[in-house]
């Protein structure tokens, strides 16, 4: 290896350490790097496996995203290097992670068994001796916790179907591991004028509230939220760029000043509770009480002898046996039987180190004798290794959209919102912090400004924000398009004379590098070293990877009309790195769900030119038709932008080019309104959770 | 409106031997502060890689182990901490230099950078640069640095184009104004104008107007277009906080600044339309002297700049010039990266077209410029051109399709914006039919196309 491929290694090194999240325009700038540097693929890829074998559980994921990135994208000789140490990579990791994650990482093998989407080559991502190896191993492991699940069901209470009520009200139906079927090669997800995509995100877990507890004890809770906090605090202090920990944070002091100034009722206290333990597990002695997940759906009655082969984990009980054991050595909890003493705890990376020759195929269950289980609680998660790492485990019911219905456009919070009926007979429905915002606004000096309710759980809860971007992005909401160079401490005196101009002034020369020391390695632009200046470059990398559209050609791309005088004079230029809900944003704002152009309409205009006027950009005139939706005459595949109206397709053609946005709702001629609309800022997406 | 497919547009340009010709490169150690300078032909290419180091393309820094292609180029890499490049391909001729002007660029920048954060922060106007000297003296190079500097300082700098011979952003014969606020296109000069797909480089949004002479001519077209930029690019400014803040520059052809007896009226005319604050003058000492003497100590006080010619600026030949600008040309319709644009070929009516040229009176040089305090318009309305019919005068040539109609007076036409270029491929006279290459699909223009007298006809455009 030439010292070269050390330093590329050493920085791609350096660059996946920051990686620690699914953040896709890092994955990209990764598989950049990568595709530049293919001659020294061999370093690189050893490091990116080490990395993957020895990251925290919690980043492994992340740089999965990227091995399978670089091997999708850029193929060999990645996948040559990558291949050889595959089975070992992914096992080692496979061993280490949380259920969520192996779904995830069982949908990428899946896709490794397939050609590249759209791809020239049919050939599979990786040779399929390679992933049925690591198949082999995979159902022999399930078929090991089949069993011992199956065991544990002997012993379980009745399973009762908790989670369905406990979701009932959400409009949101739960995920499921369906999703991870998805192909994550970016180039079958990306369509041009798409941005900020994510990476597909592991599974939340099933939200904790479910089951009504006894009274909470307020001390407790503050503690609670005290802990919180701190470990917030801590993880923002390692990556206090990340604007969801920003929020997250100060919707946790807020909480904290609300539950110190106001008086909750007991049942808003027990979904505060519930919810902060959502975000952050207390440690493993805590109480195990909280019904984490249903019962598989095809239960498996006592009677039943444990089968063997592989029940499909959608929903059935948690497969991390390292939170498992953690459950079951802790005490048992005051109010369940006593599980019988635990056999020796199997733990994984034993039970994978027994299967590492993937040819043998006799599953081994026997030396595992079944642990049991005190009730239908299973799981406690383990508290996460380091406070940086803590995922948030946001609720699977969108509670963002749920907020919705209290916060509705413009109006103030209901008076009077009526809570979800309780139903005694059912497993209780816990309101959710939104609607117990929404009843304690009313109730006390209520700190937050209007929409704050939606924001606060939206950051509690790590979803995206819906609806309120001037708070959801302080960050964005500086003027992030006008920096002027910041001085490195260095005074520009320069005067505008012809003898100045002839003095040396090299010291001057680090405003124009060192200055902005975090530099673009694909076009060179350079970026300030703070939070924005990443952020920045996290929008600008991404910019790039859209760009990459190796179909441009196909499509017979052209040059576009210039502007009339009067649109550029109205124009603002776009900076590709600023966050897309600005004025001129780049077309396809984050995660937008866009309407389709050639289904967007405008009525047909009363003013006679305009209603004459054909479309400026092919000249084509419009031809009215009925609409149903309108109620009206219509134009379809129309758009009006500036006082004009073209055709919505050869617009969004011609603003594609010219990186304008389409307007997302043209004066208001589209029926309806949607939550579409409401465009989570960008620079939090990249890094939701 | 038919597409002809017939037109054949798979034969773009016969294309050179553009290949580098060995695969090998080598390397070339750079101490701070100096430069690499290389021609290349446009039957050539020449790479460039920065392999360690810092460096910088006429004010736009190389991105590390990025491999940048020059091809019909003239330039220099210049390094402020020392590189190693890695070059590939053939060089018509490369050396080192110890001696540059960078420093006395970088001082121009910082002391406009102090006025763009004073205007800043009083939310007033940056400032108005205008750039001259005779011909290859640096102007162009000058004025990209400084757009580069000002773009990577975080400011959104216009720059004005007003040299018919060399477009920016678009055709030759063209002036143009565009605000930047991305990085500038190392390889395509300044960058490309929106196209339909991804760019590698963001796009740039010009203003274009169509001159289409060759010189500065005295009166009729030249001054009342600067006079419509002017008005344009303020207006912009005005409502622009970024670009008002940022200020501009222009850039000129050295044409304007020979004179008359020490007298430089396009020079003036520009000063004044713009409300320039600040001239830079290359290399000519007599333009310098001339010039400050004139406004150094006006009651305006614009500041008079004097900067020394790059030893690196190259005489370009009149060869050379004319490949660069049908290389503009071809990039316009066919785009300039591998990728490469589709333009369309069409065939329209003589009746569908409406084309004036601008009359052979207006557009010399020489013409006696009669100032009779009329609207800069020796010539009065409807007198600067002449309605054509399509013959095989105007093959091979480039029609300007401006956003005024027909029937407007020739002062609007003349005054208006472009939204794009045709190509006249042929005429058939007997049918009366043209056949026309257009950028993109769509009906033929109703609005008037102008057809220039420059740039030069263009053969063999399409195939
Ligand atoms: N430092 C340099 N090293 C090498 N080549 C250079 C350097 N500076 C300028 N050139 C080249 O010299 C030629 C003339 O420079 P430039 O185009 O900037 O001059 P100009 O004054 O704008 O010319 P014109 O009057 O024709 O517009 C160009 O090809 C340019 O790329
Ligand atoms: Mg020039
Ligand atoms: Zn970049
Ligand atoms: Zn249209």
């Amino acid at each position: 290896m030439s010292s070269i491929s050390d330093e590329v290694a050493a920085d791609f090194k350096d660059a996946l350490q920051d990686l620690k999240v699914n953040s896709r325009p890092e994955i990209s700038n990764l598989t950049l790097i990568a595709k530049e540097n293919t001659e020294h693929a061999q370093a690189i890829s050893t490091v990116l496996e080490n990395h993957i074998r020895t990251a925290r559980p919690e980043w492994r994921l992340p740089s999965l995203y990227v091995l399978d990135s670089i091997v999708k994208n850029i193929g060999t000789p990645y996948t040559v290097y990558l291949g050889r140490g595959l089975y070992k990579t992914f096992m080692e990791a496979y061993s280490k992670v949380d259920q969520p994650t192996r779904k995830a990482m069982e949908g990428l093998l899946r896709t490794w068994k397939q050609p590249v989407p759209e791809s020239m080559d049919s050939r599979p991502v990786f040779p399929l001796e390679m992933t049925s190896d690591i198949e082999n191993a995979l159902n022999k492991m399930r078929s090991v916790q089949a069993q011992m699940q199956s065991q544990r069901q002997v012993h379980a209470l009745p399973a009762r179907p908790v989670i369905a009520a406990a979701w009932r009200n959400t409009p949101t139906p739960p995920q499921n591991g369906a999703q991870f079927g998805v192909p994550v090669d970016p180039r079958a997800r990306q369509v041009p004028g798409q941005q900020f995509e994510q990476y597909p995100q592991p599974t939340p877990t099933p939200d904790q509230f479910g089951q009504l507890m006894g009274s909470v004890d307020l001390n407790e809770l503050k503690e609670e939220v005290g802990k919180l906090i701190a470990t917030t605090q801590q993880a923002f202090a390692l990556n206090y760029s990340d604007p969801s920990l920003q929020q997250k944070l100060n919707a946790l002091l807020q909480l904290k000043r609300m539950l110190d100034t106001q008086t909750l009722p007991p049942q808003q206290l027990e979904a505060v509770r519930n919810q902060i333990r959502a975000l952050a597990p207390p440690p493993a002695p805590t109480p195990v009480q909280m019904p984490a997940f249903v019962a598989p759906p095809i239960v498996q009655t006592p009677q039943q002898p444990p089968t063997l082969t592989f029940q499909p984990p959608a929903a059935a009980a948690p497969m991390n046996l390292a939170q498992m054991l953690a459950n079951f050595q802790s005490p048992p909890a005051v109010t369940n039987p006593s599980p019988a003493p635990a056999p020796a705890a199997p733990n994984l990376a034993d039970l994978i180190a027994r299967m590492t020759t993937p040819q043998s195929s006799a599953p081994n269950p026997a030396p595992f004798y079944p642990p049991s289980f005190p009730g239908p609680s299973a799981s406690t998660p383990v508290p996460a290794p380091a406070p940086a790492a803590t995922p948030v485990v946001a609720p699977p019911n969108n509670l963002a959209q749920l907020l919705s219905s209290f916060n509705k456009p413009s109006a103030a919070p209901p008076a009077a919102p009526t809570p979800p009926p309780f139903n005694p007979a059912l497993p209780p429905h816990i309101p959710n912090l939104s609607q117990l915002l929404a009843h304690a606004q009313p109730m006390g000096p209520a700190p937050p400004p209007p929409n704050n309710a939606s924001w606060l759980l939206n950051a509690l809860s790590g979803l995206p924000n819906a609806g309120t971007p001037s708070i959801a992005t302080p960050i964005g909401s500086e003027s992030m398009t006008r920096q002027s160079s910041a001085p490195v401490n260095v005074q520009n005196d320069v005067e505008l004379t012809t003898a100045s101009m002839k003095q040396p002034r090299l010291h001057l020369i680090s405003r124009l590098y060192d200055a902005k020391p975090n530099i673009c390695t694909t076009c060179g632009r350079r970026f300030d070293a703070t939070p924005q200046g990443r952020e920045k470059k996290a929008r600008h990398m991404d910019w790039h990877f859209k760009m990459k559209d190796p179909d441009a050609a196909k499509r017979g791309v052209h040059r576009s009309w210039y502007f009339t005088e009067k649109e550029w004079i109205e124009y603002r230029e776009v900076d590709e790195t600023a966050p897309d809900d600005t004025a001129n944003g780049p077309s396809g704002a984050a995660g937008r769900v866009k309407k389709q152009a050639k289904d967007r309409y405008v009525l047909v205009p009363q003013d006679v030119t305009l209603a004459h006027a054909p479309c400026p950009i092919c000249q084509e005139k419009f031809e009215p038709q009925w609409s149903k939706d309108a109620n009206d005459f219509v134009w379809m595949d129309a758009i009006k932008v500036g006082g004009k109206i073209y055709h919505a397709t050869c617009w969004e053609e011609y603003s594609k080019g010219a990186g304008i946005a389409t307007p997302s709702t043209p004066d208001s001629v589209l029926g309806k309104r949607t939550a579409e609309t409401s465009t989570p800022a960008s620079g939090k997406k990249l890094r939701a959770y | 409106m038919i597409a002809l497919p017939g037109l054949n547009l798979g034969a773009q340009a016969p294309e050179p031997l553009n290949a580098p010709t060995t695969s090998a490169t080598r390397t070339q150690e750079l101490s701070a502060n100096t430069e690499y300078r290389f021609e290349v032909s446009f039957a050539r290419s020449l790479t460039i890689k920065l392999v360690t180091g810092t460096a910088e393309y006429f004010g736009t820094e190389l991105a590390p182990a990025t491999t940048y292609t020059f091809s019909g180029a003239k330039g220099a890499v210049f390094t402020w901490h020392g590189c190693r490049l890695e070059i590939g391909g053939e060089a018509e001729s490369e050396y080192v230099a110890e001696e540059t002007q960078m420093m006395s660029a970088a001082n121009a920048h910082f002391a406009l950078e102090a006025l763009r954060e004073r205007a800043h922060q009083m939310r007033d106007a940056g400032p108005r640069v205008l750039v001259v000297g005779p011909e290859n003296a640096g102007k162009t190079s000058l004025v990209k640095t400084l757009a580069a500097y000002a773009v990577k300082s975080g400011q959104q700098p216009t720059v004005v184009n007003l040299d018919p011979r060399q477009g920016m952003l678009s055709v030759p014969g063209s002036f143009t104004a565009a605000a930047f606020s991305s990085i500038l296109d190392i390889e395509e000069g300044w960058g490309s104008s929106p196209i339909s797909g991804p760019s590698p480089t963001p796009v740039k949004m010009p203003l274009v107007y169509h001159y289409g002479l060759r010189d500065a001519e005295e009166g009729t077209v030249f001054r009342p277009l600067v006079t419509r930029m002017a008005l344009a690019v303020t207006s912009r400014l005005e409502d622009d906080p970024a670009s008002k803040s940022a200020g501009f520059v222009i850039d000129t052809p050295g044409a304007v600044a020979q004179g008359r007896a020490g007298v430089y009226e396009n020079i003036e005319h520009i000063i004044s339309e713009f409300s320039v604050t600040t001239i830079l003058v290359l290399g000519s000492e007599r333009l310098y002297s001339d010039l400050s003497r004139k406004y150094s100590n006006s009651a305006d006080a614009i500041a008079v700049i004097r900067l020394d010619k790059s030893g690196g600026c190259v005489d370009r030949s009149d060869t050379y010039m004319k490949a660069l600008r049908h290389a503009q040309i071809r990039a316009y319709f066919f785009g300039n990266s591998e990728a490469g644009l589709a333009p369309h070929s069409q065939s329209a009516g003589f009746e569908e077209l409406s084309i004036f040229r601008v009359k052979e009176e207006c557009a010399g040089s020489d013409m006696q410029f009669n100032d009779g305090g009329d609207a800069y318009g020796g010539a009065a309305e409807d007198t600067i051109y002449e309605r054509v019919t399509p013959s095989s005068e105007i093959v091979n040539k480039l029609l300007a399709i401006t956003t005024a109609a027909p029937t407007e007076g020739h002062a609007a036409i003349r005054d208006a914006s472009v939204r794009g270029y045709l190509y006249v491929a042929e005429v058939d006279e007997g049918k009366k039919r043209v056949k026309l290459l257009a950028p993109q699909p769509g009906r033929v223009p109703s609005t008037a196309v102008v057809c220039g007298r420059w740039p030069e006809d263009v053969a063999s455009l399409v195939g």
